[in-house]
């Protein structure tokens, strides 16, 4: 079952991202892209309640489960942040970076059917990995930010300014606003889910090798907030490192 | 009753015949009284705009009446040629749709003629000069226009200089309120693109020109203010807009400059508009991260496609008005 509220909603979030590019192309605004993403939200809470029931804890054991929390948590942040800054094209970008790391978890081997119970859970473990992948939405969709920004500055440097795309994004300076408060929320919650690390207890050596590498990415990523707040960062700049950050981070962490 | 229409606009007469017809405002509803008399008709409404002037009439006898309204109106357009244009029934119908629609405009979809006419039938029905057919009609035009509006790209992108620049602005800083604009030279290109930025909001304007007294002018007009032209570099650490339009043979903005004060204005976009014939900023500046720097044949290509792409518009309006004409005479 709880596969099926999985496919549902990386059916759905297809269908938000392939809808929303098609209405794009013809120059008009996708204001249904938000209830299609509600809809995927709602699968994910069908999807994770299950799953969390088969855990007997917070589903995050394997990195199909990891990836479904992350699809979930980015989500989340744009159902809370889309509609606010009124940035409905987040969700047309959005919809396929969920959708790619749902198919991730989808792929053969990545979930177990019967998962193992988890009998031993801490506070502070269970609070690591539940906020470090809060994080990593709020960070995934600062990255999702910064590639709009990327896409919009290339064609306002170059002069290409025809089409759906160029007129319904946002402007640049919202952009960069936007993805500077995702990036500082990701913080925030990156250090709680990092500190959290180091004090949950750790049997072996691998756990404290992971704990390292995160407190890694969240210097990583202070050292981005600080460079942009003291000397000042181009956009151009900030937002490649905003997903060059993330990429890198997801990357280190599938490898350790 | 019969619905006619007699006008002068841009396109049948010079501006010294259209100033004889023009009719001010507040004077519309009395205007509108006139034209019952003259014309001896029951129904009338005055329309008048800078680009024309439209006698809509409703009587038994619409030709007639249309008539004896050339006769009164014959002694303004005395020594020129046949300035006017008549419609009648539908084609009077039709005609006025498309006035309010904007695709009888100068600049084709404009939106301001929706708010004039209504203003006029407004002034009219106050004046007690409409009736049922003229009440019917005007509404429906109405409808029609902003069915026309909404369902077509009619009034998109922008057609002038100064409303490019408008929209481009919007597209790097959203709002303007929080945008500061710096003018190089006070000639009239910038000072028109300045004004439609201040129109938009912008936060307030910065003028610099080589004769100083002019630029205390241009800026006590903007309501902004002047700095001495060898000033312009300090201010630029300030400013999220430069519009430049100086008559100088040589180019006057460098990347050396900007990239002086990249790091006091801590690397903020930077939005350049040169409007200058030869212009005033090397093109190096545009290979800068933050800036994006756009020339006049970078502006005015971007207006001739937004007049194009209105143009194509033309025969899907028409469609629309056709449509809805149908279902009112039906």
């Amino acid at each position: 079952m709880d596969r099926w509220f999985l496919i549902a909603a990386t059916l759905l979030a297809a269908v938000a991202g392939v809808r929303g590019l098609l209405i794009l192309r013809h120059g008009q605004k996708s204001h249904w892209t938000v209830y299609w993403m509600v809809g995927v939200m709602l699968c994910q809470i069908g999807y994770l309640g299950i799953r969390g029931e088969m855990r007997g804890a917070c589903p995050l054991r394997s990195i199909g489960e990891i990836s479904v929390f992350l699809a979930w948590s980015l989500t989340l942040f744009y159902l809370l942040v889309g509609p606010v800054y009124r940035i409905s094209l987040l969700g047309v970008f959005t919809a396929p970076v969920v959708v790619l790391f749902q198919a991730l978890a989808l792929l053969p081997g990545k979930l177990d059917p019967n998962p193992e119970r988890i009998i031993n859970t801490t506070f502070w473990g269970e609070t690591h990995s539940a906020m470090s992948v809060l994080a990593y939405g709020a960070l995934a969709l600062a990255a999702v930010a910064g590639v709009m920004f990327l896409v919009l500055d290339h064609q306002l440097k170059e002069q290409h300014l025809k089409g759906g795309l160029f007129r319904n994004l946002p402007p640049v300076r919202e952009l960069l606003v936007s993805l500077e408060r995702l990036l500082w929320l990701g913080m925030v919650l990156l250090t709680v889910g990092v500190v959290a690390g180091i004090l949950m207890p750790h049997e072996t050596e691998g756990g404290w090798k992971h704990v390292f590498v995160a407190v890694g990415v969240w210097g990583g990523y202070v050292a981005l907030m600080a460079v942009k707040r003291v000397r000042g960062l181009t956009g151009r700049k900030f937002a490649l490192g905003a997903v060059a950050l993330f990429v890198l981070s997801l990357g280190v962490f599938a490898f350790v | 009753m019969e619905l006619v229409c007699l006008g002068v606009n841009h396109k049948t007469a010079p501006v010294e015949v259209r100033e004889r017809f023009a009719v001010g405002n507040t004077r519309l509803g009395e205007a509108a009284r006139n034209l019952l008399e003259m014309a001896c008709a029951p129904e009338g409404v005055v329309i008048s705009t800078c680009n024309r002037t439209e006698f809509y009439l409703a009587a038994e006898d619409g030709a007639a009446a249309m008539v004896r309204l050339e006769q009164g109106l014959a002694e303004k357009v005395h020594g020129h040629e046949e300035p006017f244009y008549r419609y009648e029934r539908k084609e009077a119908a039709r005609h006025l749709c498309k006035v309010v629609s904007g695709l009888d405009s100068m600049l084709l979809g404009e939106t301001e003629i929706f708010g004039q006419v209504k203003q006029a039938y407004q002034a009219a029905h106050a004046a007690g000069t409409t009736g049922s057919v003229l009440n019917r009609i005007f509404q429906k035009s109405f409808s029609i226009g902003k069915k026309v509006r909404t369902q077509t790209t009619i009034q998109e992108g922008s057609t002038s200089i100064g409303n490019v620049a408008v929209e481009l602005a919007e597209k790097i800083f959203g709002h303007l309120k929080d945008s500061e604009v710096m003018v190089l030279g006070a000639g009239e290109m910038s000072r028109l693109t300045a004004q439609a930025l201040v129109s938009r909001g912008a936060k307030s304007v910065i003028v610099a020109n080589r004769t100083h007294d002019r630029a205390i002018e241009l800026a006590a007009e903007m309501k902004g203010r002047a700095v001495r032209f060898d000033d312009w570099l300090e201010v630029l650490k300030d400013v999220d807009v430069v519009i430049s339009s100086t008559g100088a043979p040589h180019t006057i903005i460098h990347a050396a400059e900007i990239e002086s004060v990249r790091r006091a204005r801590k690397f903020r976009p930077l939005f350049l508009i040169d409007i200058a014939v030869p212009r005033d900023i090397a093109h190096d500046c545009g290979e800068i991260e933050e800036v994006y720097l756009y020339d006049i044949d970078a502006l005015e290509q971007m207006a001739d496609e937004a007049r194009a792409r209105r143009v194509k518009q033309i025969e899907e309006c028409e469609k629309i008005i056709e449509g809805e004409l149908e279902k009112l005479l039906r």
